[in-house]
Formats: structure tokens, sequence, C-alpha cells
């Protein structure tokens, strides 16, 4: 029917960016199974799936009582060693029994629930991005949750450079005429609607990873300029309070590294509509001028006193 | 000039997941503690003879079921060198294959139970543990953690505590557990999975026989790789169980260890702990890569398998 | 960072200086937090002038999210939702000041289990990633609170904490806020039980005085000599009890004036209160804010 998810997305707990090495530690959330790491063109390491089981109701825009049973996947990923995520997602369909079955059965069906009854994907696609009623589905605390562990590991020294919210991009993909919708709701939620050709695979997962991690630096590099005042306060100032950004976040921007050919025009209509790139362009013209401002009058100052 | 395709790949970001060889179905001739032991070689005579016919019974069925009649059917004895250890290999396994020769059984495959714990530094039971996805009741929605007790594993919801959190707030009444999937009344379950004293942590029974069956069933991965793959022994026994390797092959013209199905013919007496691992079993979560391995190369041999992990494995109690 | 506000004894202004400290630290350009683990009385609301949650949430208040009743506590933003003209501006420059209330007819915690310490480590480590001071209400006296909070941040060992000891300036206060300290199943007692460091914990653990009457005070100018001798004998009596008991100006973090607002209405002193309508002392508004900068000057918490 649909597929939907949530992905959290934080940064790292830890002074500076981490190792390929501790990723691996870090993210080696199942014994016996390997991390899987990619270098190119951004280090991107993705822990293995996890799942949860949940018999539960599932969003709907008429409130109807919906009940689903099956498994919610689950992983961690870290960007860049410094930008950390925890998504889960599920694929939503009907179950060709009226009752619950044996939990084996849904076990044998990895990141599936099962729909008992009668339900309209369009119904529960709207349910999930509009405001769930509490009680239903919440993959947005088990994703929460899976990026606490992250946080959590003992191998990262909990030194952040700065502080700075968790977002969550709450999802609902399905098979039609291709189009997408994101939407901004409160300072940290957002909600994206896909329509896809073909089958739902788990590629649409990675390009929703991949637009959560990218509209989190675009967020947290808003707050940092924001937080910097810059013309408010003195040059200096300012320049220290954007220092971390530029340590930290600029190099992270890598729009659709991770996404599959087929789902690239995705992201290139958001960039055309409302252009991520281009808002990430101009903060970050922004630091550097104001970096480049700064330390032109610095050095002005320093020549100013040697001719004295 | 033309577009040029690119293709770009990196090993370190693909998962690679070995496959193992199949028998059709393996069949457990019996499992060997210290008091079988103690009770001398009567007890094991005893229990070959028991298990003999059931063997030749099975045999029958699969090669009614495989088409052309050549049904691949293993056999295994599995000691418990974990709880306690007694003897040494030396002494115990001449032992046992004389009293299974006797009733012209033949052990394809022989196992130490610790290596289900841990075995050539991979560490079977955590594997496993890993792998556990508790069953849900229902109203679980995945906004709280799943309610543990750590180092357990039920089939259901224990009851609810009874004493309030807060000052001044309501007791609850008593309510009883529930099994998820019960039938009019409940049958709850409760499985110890492992205690542990200091640091030092001792797996249960019913944990490690689970592993046992998913290692039988050709079911478990480490690092992508298949664990414990059987040995052959060159030269005698060896007077130290942990000089003697997890699995060992005991006949070269057996057939693979691993199977389709299980079977194992056991005393009443284990009935408890098969209850255990079948609530263990239902709720561990197999790599679905695995499970199309397996489900592909059945239904290329015109097998169909039970859907259900459970359902694949079987028992004879004598 | 997390900051845990605590006293001996009831009475002793610790939930006005606490949440005055943070109102000065958000002031100062940090993004704060402010968490009503008063759970007996949660009206940190009222001190914030956020009339909904004036005597704790209706609903998603920290007790609840303790218990597992909801999944998220309320946040309430203080800039955007309290009723003082001067408080629902931000100031620019200024940080995020959120309150966490508790919930309205909320009781104190009789029994803590396991969950409780993980959900509530977990809120812990998820503020500590978005705020620069979370300051935890702890209430007053030896609590399971007080235990709870020793639980959960034994469990966060990378994520760092301090705590504060308010007491007022009399003998009673003085040995209490000791006690509580030090004494048999006091805090240090307790927080090594639950797997703390002693040393370390006692390092974390800096006094704030409340509602001092320093002799030389203006308010103290109408007094006849002989009052002020014998206040004059008192302070220094009380000094080296206060020094006997560990209590004394080396592990004293600040102290706050004795202020007729503050006793009057438990409110946020503004700058307004100090110069526009002038009912409050410049010395008070003053030491709020050098207790705001004190909290996170590593110097003034090194080793005793």
């Amino acid at each position: 029917m649909l597929a939907m998810g949530e992905v959290h997305t934080g940064l790292l707990q830890n002074s500076g960016e981490i190792s390929e090495s501790t990723c691996r530690q870090v993210l080696g959330l199942m014994a016996g199974e390997t991390v899987r790491v990619s270098r190119r063109p951004i280090p991107h390491a993705l822990s293995p799936e996890r799942l949860t089981g949940v018999d539960c109701a599932l969003p709907s825009a008429s409130r109807s009582r919906i009940r689903g049973v099956g498994t919610v996947v689950s992983r961690c990923a870290v960007t860049g060693g410094r930008v950390a995520q925890g998504s889960s997602y599920v694929r939503v369909v009907r179950s060709e029994a009226d009752r619950r079955l044996p939990w084996s059965h849904y076990l044998s069906r990895p990141g599936v629930v099962e729909v008992l009854g009668k339900a309209k994907a369009a119904d529960l696609a709207e349910g999930f991005v509009g405001d769930p009623a509490p009680g239903c589905l919440d993959m947005g605390a088990i994703s929460g949750r899976f990026l606490d562990l992250v946080q959590a590991s003992p191998l990262l020294d909990r030194r952040a450079p700065f502080r700075i919210p968790r977002t969550s991009l709450r999802w609902v993909a399905e098979t039609g005429e291709p189009s997408i919708r994101f939407t901004l709701h409160t300072e940290q939620e957002r909600t994206l609607r896909l329509t896809h050709p073909g089958p739902f695979t788990p590629a649409v997962v990675d390009l929703c990873e991949d637009l959560a991690t990218h509209d989190w630096l675009l967020t947290s590099l808003l707050i940092i300029v924001e937080r910097a005042r810059i013309g408010a306060t003195p040059g200096a100032q300012a320049v220290a309070r954007l220092a971390p950004a530029i340590d930290h976040l600029l190099h992270l921007w890598m729009p659709a590294a991770r996404v599959e050919e087929w789902l690239r025009p995705f992201w290139e209509s958001l960039e055309r509509q409302p252009g991520f790139t281009r808002q990430w362009r101009s903060l970050v013209d922004r630091v550097r001028d104001q970096i480049a401002t700064s330390t032109l009058a610095l050095l002005s100052a320093a020549t100013e006193a040697g001719r004295r | 000039m033309t577009p040029v395709h690119a293709t770009f790949g990196e090993v370190a970001a693909e998962r690679r997941i070995a496959s193992v060889p199949l028998s059709h179905v393996s069949v457990e001739l019996g499992h060997l503690y210290m008091e079988d032991f103690e009770a001398g070689p009567g007890r094991l005579r005893e229990q070959f003879r028991k298990v003999a016919p059931w063997l030749a019974t099975v045999r029958a069925l699969w090669r009614e079921r495989v088409p052309g009649g050549r049904a691949r059917v293993s056999t295994c004895f599995l000691i418990d060198d974990y709880f306690s250890r007694f003897s040494t290999p030396a002494e115990l396994v001449p032992m046992v294959l004389e009293a299974a020769a006797e009733h012209d059984l033949t052990i394809d495959y022989l196992a130490r139970e610790s290596a289900c714990a841990e075995s050539d530094g991979v560490e079977l039971a955590r594997l496993v543990e890993d792998r556990l996805v508790d069953d849900p009741p229902p109203d679980t929605d995945g906004s709280r953690p799943p309610v543990k007790e750590t180092g357990w594993l039920c089939n259901g919801a224990r009851s609810p505590r009874t004493t309030p959190v807060q000052a001044m707030g309501k007791a609850r009444p008593w309510e009883p557990p529930v099994q998820n999937a019960k039938r009019g009344h409940s049958i709850f379950v409760d499985v110890e999975l492992w205690d542990e004293k200091g640091s030092r942590r001792t797996w249960s029974c019913p944990f490690l026989a689970a592993v046992w069956q998913l290692l039988r069933l050709g079911l478990l991965r480490s690092e992508g790789r298949v664990p414990l793959p059987p040995v052959t022994l060159d030269g005698g026994w060896p007077r130290d169980w942990d000089a003697l390797p997890a699995v060992v092959r005991l006949n070269p013209q057996a057939t693979p260890f691993s199977a389709y199905t299980t079977l194992s013919v056991l005393s009443p007496r284990f009935l408890p702990v098969e209850l255990a691992v079948r609530t263990i079993l239902s709720q561990v979560a197999v790599d679905d890569e695995v499970l199309r391995q397996v489900a592909t190369r059945s239904e290329n041999e015109g097998i169909g398998l039970e859907e259900e992990l459970v359902d694949r494995i079987s028992y004879v109690f004598v | 960072m997390l900051v845990f506000a605590i006293s001996d004894k009831g009475g002793t202004g610790r939930s006005v200086t606490g949440t005055n400290i943070v109102y000065r630290h958000a002031l100062q350009g940090n993004d704060v937090c402010y968490l009503d683990f008063d759970f007996g009385s949660p009206t940190a609301g009222a001190i914030f002038s956020v009339s909904a949650v004036a005597r704790g949430a209706p609903e998603n208040g920290l007790h609840e999210y303790l218990r597992g009743d909801c999944t998220q506590p309320r946040r309430v933003d203080v800039w955007a939702e309290s009723d003082r003209e001067a408080l629902r501006t931000r100031p620019p420059g200024a940080g995020r000041l959120v309150l966490l209330p508790g919930t309205e007819s909320g009781g104190e915690l009789s029994a803590f289990t396991d969950e409780v310490v993980n959900r509530c480590a977990q809120l812990f480590g998820r503020l500590e990633e978005e705020f620069d001071l979370c300051m935890v209400d702890v209430s007053a006296g030896r609590s399971f609170t007080a235990e709870l909070v020793l639980a959960a941040t034994a469990r966060l060992p990378a994520i760092p904490f301090r705590w504060l000891v308010f007491h007022r300036w009399t003998r009673q206060h003085i040995i209490a806020a000791d006690g509580l300290v030090t004494g048999a199943d006091g805090l240090l007692d307790v927080g090594a039980r639950l797997g703390h460091d002693r040393e370390d914990l006692h390092d974390r653990i800096r006094f704030v005085r409340t509602a001092v009457l320093e002799p030389d005070a203006a308010e103290l100018v109408g007094l006849r000599d002989e009052q002020r001798a014998w206040l004059s004998a008192c302070d220094g009596e009380l000094r080296e009890l206060a020094r006997r008991h560990g209590v004394g100006r080396t592990a004293m973090l600040g102290k706050v004036p004795l202020d007729p607002v503050l006793q009057w209405r438990e409110q946020l002193i503004t700058d307004e209160d100090v110069l526009a309508s002038k009912i409050a002392n410049a010395e008070t508004a003053a030491a709020f804010d050098e207790l705001a900068k004190k909290i996170v000057d590593d110097s003034a918490w090194e080793g005793l």
C-alpha cells in the first residue's frame, strides 16, 4: 500500500569528528553484523538494521481505528563522522488474515506491518504526515531511542562544539506519478510526501535520510548564524560564534550523495523549489564574508599599529 | 562526446552473505549431560535403542517426500561441556560411538554445547540475543522501549507492578500475566536467558538449545560468514574439551550438517526446556537474506518448507 | 551542563533563585531549560508567570513522562508563553528559555524503578544535546527525586553536572545543609552507593546562601548600635560554624541578598524591576547575574 518512516537527525555528541573505526564500533548495534561504510564522496557509516515489534493503531486522517501488526526496521547512520541519525520505517500491506497471526509470521517479514481489516492508503498517508493521535504507531519515538543509543556510546566524549536541537523528518512514500512535497512544521519538525514510479525499495529510505541530513545542516547553520548576530555584535565576537560552523558543518554539504540514479530527480526538484543548495550557499557566503571582513579589520588594525 | 556512464563501488559498503550446504533433515540422536554419563553406558544404550526406529521412520518419510527419493539425512549428537565438565573426549567419545553402533546408528556429527555460547572467537549466543525481537502485546505502538526484565523473555505481558511510583498515588490491583497468542486462556511462559555473577554471564540451557537449533538450521551468520563449520579430526580424540573443535565430522560420507528441518529425539524430561526453546525461537529474527537463500534452494529442489521457523523443528519424546 | 538545585529545608528560596539564575543565563546568550522536579509541588510555572502551567501542566508534565505515560514531556517557551509583558519578548542576544513543568496534581515520587531511571537519563541526555544549561529543581531534603537524579547521572558518566545546595544564613540551615551533603544517607553517601565517585561528586557540589542580610546593608542603617554589634557578632559566629561544617566561603558559589520582592512574591527579577519600577534591588539582580556566570566558570569549581 505505502511505506512510511521517521528520521531523527542530530549533532554527534563528540568534540571532533570520529574516525571510520570509531564509527564502526559506535554503530555496531548487532553482534556478528557488519557496519557498512562508504568513503566517497563523503564518509558515511550505516549500522546493521534492528527490528521492533508493534501491534497498535495506525495513524489515520479520518481517525478510524486501523490495527496494524508487524515489525519496524531501524538503523543508525553517521555522516562525515559528525552528523548522527536514527531512522525507522515500515511497509504497510493488507493482511491476508483478519486476526493476528503467530509472531513468527511477522518475523519472517521484517519491516512489514500488516493491516487487519479495511484501510485506505491515502487515509493512512495523510494521518501519518498530519498530526498522529497518541497511541498510534510512533516511529519517532523508536528513531529517537536509536539516536540515543549512538549518542550514549562510551566512545563519544560528549563534548560537542555547540548545542543544537535534533530535527525529525516524517515521510510517506507511495507508488504513482512522481511528486514530492517537503513541509516545514515547527522549528524541528518536517514532513515529506513522496510518490515514486515502480515499487518501494530501501533506496527510498536512503533518499529520505539524505534529505533529512541536509535539512538538519541547513537548519543548524541558520541557528548558528542567528546566534552570531552579525552586525549587532562586534566582528570578532560574531566570528567566534561562527567558528564552530566552519570547523564542523560547512564541508558536509553533499546533496544526493547516496541517492540512487532513479531517485535523483526528486532531489533536483527540491533544488529548484525551495532550493536547498541555494540557501546553503548564501549562508556559507555570509559566514565567509563575515570572517573575511573581520580578518581585514584585524589586519588593517595591525598595520595601523605597526605604522605608529 | 557521448555521456559516459560511471559505476562506482565500495566493498565495505556492500553486504555479503555466505550460503551453507543443507541436508533435508538434521536428526539429533541424543544430548549427553553429566547425569547421563554418571548413570553409565546402559543409559546411553537405552537412549539409542529408543531412537533407532524413529530415525528409520524419518528416513522413510523424507525418501517419499523428496523427488527421486534421494533424501539427505544427517545425524548429530550434543555433549554438554558448558554447565559441567566431565570425563575427556578421548574417554567419552569412543564410548558414545560404540553404544550407537550397537543399534546400527551412525553419528555423523558431534558437537560441544559450549560452542553454542562461544567458540573460535564467535559468540553465537550474543549473536542470537541481538536478534531477539520481542513479541509485542496489543497496543505496543513503539512509543516506549519494549518492556524488559533483563535476561528474561516471555510470550506475552507480565503482571503490571502494583505499587504506585507517586506519593499519595493509587495502588493498582493485581492483574494476571497474559499470553499474546492465547486461545481463550493464557499459557504464560517467561524464560530466563542468562544470569550474571559479577561480570561472568551464564547462558541458560534453553537459550543454548535455541542457538543449537539455529545452527542446525544453517540460519546463523557472523560477519556474513557461516560460523563453526564442521571439522574433520586428524589424529585421535584430545584429552581436553577445549581442544575439540565445536562441530566434528565423524562420518566422511555424511550429508551436510545443517538442514532445512530438524528432528530431536529426546527424553520427556526435556519437554519444559523445549517449550522454552520454542518461546525463544519464535522471537528470533533471522536475517532475511539468509531466509531467502534457504527458501530459494528448497524451492529449486521442489521442497515446500514451512514458512515459520518454529514449524521446521520437530520432536519425538520417548 | 546539568545543574541540580537542592536545599536542606523548605523555604530557602531555592526555586526562585534557581529560576532567576536560569533567566540570567539566558540573557547572557545561552540556551537554557528549567526542569521542575519539585514533584510534591510543581509550581515553577508561577515564577515564570506562565499561568497555563502555574501549578504544573494539565497533561504531559514531567510526572507523566517519568511514569511512562507520555513519550515527550511538554516544553514551555517562556519568551512566547509568559503572561508578563517584560518576559514575553526575547531580548536581543538572549538564548532560548524553556520550562519543563511538572504535572498538575502530581505527587512526590514514592519509589522508582529501573525504567524510571532510564527515562530520566534519556531526558537529561537529550536536553544536554540541545541546551547549554539544564537546571533541575530537585526539591528539599532527602527524597526519592534526589536519589533518582543521582542514579540517572551515574548512568551518564560523560555528561557534566553540578549541584547547588541552597541554604539560609542561620545556624539550623548551615548544619542541615552540611548534613544533606555529608551526613549519613546524604548526597555523597547515596551517590557513592549508586556508582558515583565520592570525591568527584564532592567537587561538584557548591553552596548558595539565600536571603542574606549583610551587617553593612542599607536596610540596617536605622538600627541602633547595639543591634548592629549583635548582628555582626552573630554573623561572625555563623561564619565560624559554616567553616567547621564545610559550608564556608571556599565551598560557596555565591550569595543572594535579602530582597523584599522575593519575600513577598516569588518571581523573576527583570532589569525593569530594578531600573524602571525600582521594586527590586540592583544588588539582587547583580547577584543572580554573577551566579549565572559562575555556574559555568570552571575556576569557581576547582577542587576544594
